[in-house]
């Protein structure tokens, strides 16, 4: 079984401001108010599976718990082998490690410093277990989660996909403060998911030469986000009036993916 | 859903490694013929207050075309194998259509220690981000077009391989660079000793004694194109991958391995093939007692009764375990097999375990010359994949 092509049928968002783009202020700087880390606070989970899970975990499961919402999925249409989860983060394995590195963490946190905790937990909570990927990186990385998404769901390998992404940066605040020259101010900590559907139309590379209106958009409205902000541009464009184009730079590299049209968002 | 597909077929033109059996390709292929395995007492940093302290470790590493080479461990084996690599063949193209993937475990979490242990540069606290290594590999090969980091636990080697032949699939690049890597040190040996999965004895993959794991470092590469733009010789071909979620534990594999069957079932009808195609079966095989019997359960389930006449190996006896390099490695020694004509056995295997009864390849090398091989990986976080791989025969 094979599509013509894929589309976003609904995003989820959590950031350091709230639930939602409603949450966004016009001015994630101003809202700062001079912070360097906007952190996000933990949703509250129910259930003794969760006792060690980290709060990255916690917020991926969140996320994707927002997105079916969004999309008017229930957990039972998803779980199975037909929904493909893709991951992407930059960074949200850092607290967990600095947590084992400074001996902090018993033996049973250990496994909770490899990446693939955050998607694990999400695939543990909804019952995934179709393709699976985890791609690590900035925004760039979470273009290319789109674009892999979107080829699972083409292809037909999947009915639909989920892209994930989780950043968290409080317990690392002091590494950040290094790189104070490499990224911008503030971080916003946030959970992003999309989840992606058969459609006629597919996204497509396109060249990008410097930041797109969107995702200058998504950095004034709601910081730097770095794997999220992908996500966070393309529900601040989700306004049905046409189509949806988002850039990515990560380590002097920038590139674009479009799609036609985001009116399903 | 499985699919199936025809699909644009993907070269492997040449691989490059270096390994606790040696610095390069040859030196991997020999040892793992040879029967001399790579583990040793670990020298590079402590592991006195651990219950093991053995592993497959490189004592020496040489990168022969950096005078100075990254202080970053995990970017020295990456540039290492990758040097390998260029030695074996030629990476001519437009940088903008040169793609690099690579899969890791671990990342630059080595860098994070020596940050945590008061090396406050910046250098340091870059480096300890898991892409970091992959960035510094697309630099020293001046590759320009993309660069992705895949952290699929141990199974990355065996994804990285997979998302770079979908780079050459819809023509986002000539030519890509994937494989995998990781390194020893203290946080990764540390948390393995700490959940007890770490052996005292051998590693004995599938042995009714297995205790299991040693862990290892490494890294393997190899060099992808689409198969009608691919000139002269080649190692093979990679027909099919697949991933898949076991959707049931944080650490342990799901007991009815669900992922895994999953990822081998879509390996296999991506790359148009069913269980009678195939001659080798490289397992992935950490001789802990849960993986090797989910293994092979989920083989008898996928391949029927074809299952017990194909030979089955795994070398994690020989290296360790070499988390993000070891599927990029059994892939290359599935393609060497066929080359040469010869399937390595698997170390450590000595004593049937009624759980595990397939053919595994015992003691010595089998002279076999198998064409089509299925690869399996698992890892941390209920990550599997599969790879379906077609050897070009030596002459």
């Amino acid at each position: 079984m094979t599509h013509g092509g894929a589309r976003i049928a609904a995003i989820g968002l959590l950031t350091g401001f709230g639930h939602g783009v409603e949450a966004l202020p016009d001015d994630a700087e101003g809202a700062a108010a001079g912070r360097d880390v906007v952190p996000i606070a933990t949703p509250p989970v129910t259930g003794d599976r969760f006792r060690r899970a980290t709060r990255e975990c916690v917020l991926g499961v969140a996320a994707v718990d927002a997105a079916l919402r969004n999309a008017g999925l229930t957990r039972d249409d998803v779980r199975g082998s037909d929904t493909a989860l893709v991951y992407v983060t930059a960074a949200a394995y850092g607290a967990a490690n600095r947590t084992f590195a400074g001996a902090a963490g018993g033996p049973l946190h250990f496994p909770y410093t490899a990446p693939s905790a955050v998607p694990a937990e999400v695939a543990i909570e909804f019952g995934f277990t179709g393709s699976y990927v985890i791609l690590i990186g900035g925004s760039t990385a979470t273009l290319e989660a789109l674009w892999h998404a979107a080829s699972l769901v083409r292809r037909g390998a999947a009915a639909r996909a989920l892209v994930v992404a989780v950043e968290t940066f409080a317990e690392c605040a002091d590494l950040y403060a290094r790189a104070r020259r490499l990224l911008a101010r503030p971080l916003v900590e946030a959970a992003a998911c999309a989840v992606i559907v058969p459609d006629a139309e597919s996204p497509a590379w396109q060249p990008a030469a410097g930041a797109g209106p969107l995702d200058a958009l998504a950095r004034r409205r709601a910081g730097e986000t770095l794997a999220c902000g992908p996500l966070v541009a393309l529900a601040l464009g989700a306004d049905g009036r046409g189509p949806a184009a988002v850039t990515g730079y990560w380590r002097g590299r920038r590139t674009g993916l479009g799609w036609p049209a985001t009116s399903a968002i | 859903m499985v699919p199936v597909t025809s699909r644009t077929s993907v070269a492997i033109l040449a691989a490059g490694a270096v390994t606790p059996l040696g610095p390069d390709l040859d030196s991997f292929w020999s040892g793992l013929l040879s029967g001399f395995d790579g583990i040793s007492a670990i020298e590079r940093f402590p592991v006195g207050d651990l219950r093991v302290g053995r592993g497959g470790e490189i004592k020496k590493l040489v990168i022969g075309s950096m005078p100075h080479p990254p202080a970053c461990r995990a970017s020295q084996l990456l540039i290492a194998a990758a040097e390998d690599l260029r030695a074996r063949a030629t990476l001519a193209c437009d940088p903008a259509r040169l793609a690099v993937v690579v899969g890791t475990a671990l990342g630059g979490v080595g860098e994070l220690e020596h940050a945590e242990a008061g090396d406050a540069s910046l250098r340091r606290a870059e480096g300890a981000l898991y892409d970091s290594p992959a960035h510094r590999l697309a630099s020293w090969l001046r590759a320009d077009g993309p660069v992705l980091t895949v952290s699929t636990a141990c199974a990355s080697g065996a994804t990285a391989m997979g998302l770079g032949a979908e780079l050459l699939r819809d023509d986002r690049a000539d030519l890509v660079v994937a494989g995998g890597y990781d390194i020893l040190c203290r946080f990764v040996m540390r948390g393995f000793d700490a959940l007890r999965s770490l052996t005292r004895d051998r590693v004995r993959p599938f042995d009714r004694r297995r205790s299991g794991l040693l862990l290892g470092e490494g890294a393997a590469l190899v060099l992808l194109s689409r198969d009608r733009d691919a000139r002269g010789e080649r190692l093979g071909r990679l027909l099919g991958h697949a991933s898949g979620s076991d959707g049931s534990h944080i650490a342990a594999p799901d007991p009815e391995g669900r992922g895994l069957e999953f990822a081998v079932r879509a390996a296999l009808a991506e790359a148009g093939v069913d269980g009678s195609a195939i001659d080798l079966v490289s397992a992935h095989g950490t001789a802990t007692p849960l993986n090797d019997r989910i293994e092979t359960a989920v083989l008898k389930r996928v391949l029927g009764r074809r299952a017990y006449d194909i030979p089955v190996n795994a070398i994690k006896g020989a290296l360790g375990h070499t988390m993000g390099a070891a599927a990029t490695l059994e892939a290359v020694m599935c393609l060497l097999a066929g080359r040469h004509g010869a399937v390595p056995p698997t170390f450590g295997y000595e004593e049937p375990d009624a759980d595990c009864d397939l053919d595994y390849v015992p003691a010595t090398a089998r002279c076999v010359r198998p064409r089509v091989s299925l690869s399996t990986s698992l890892g941390f976080g209920g990550c599997n994949a599969a790879l379906v791989l077609e050897s070009e025969a030596g002459v």
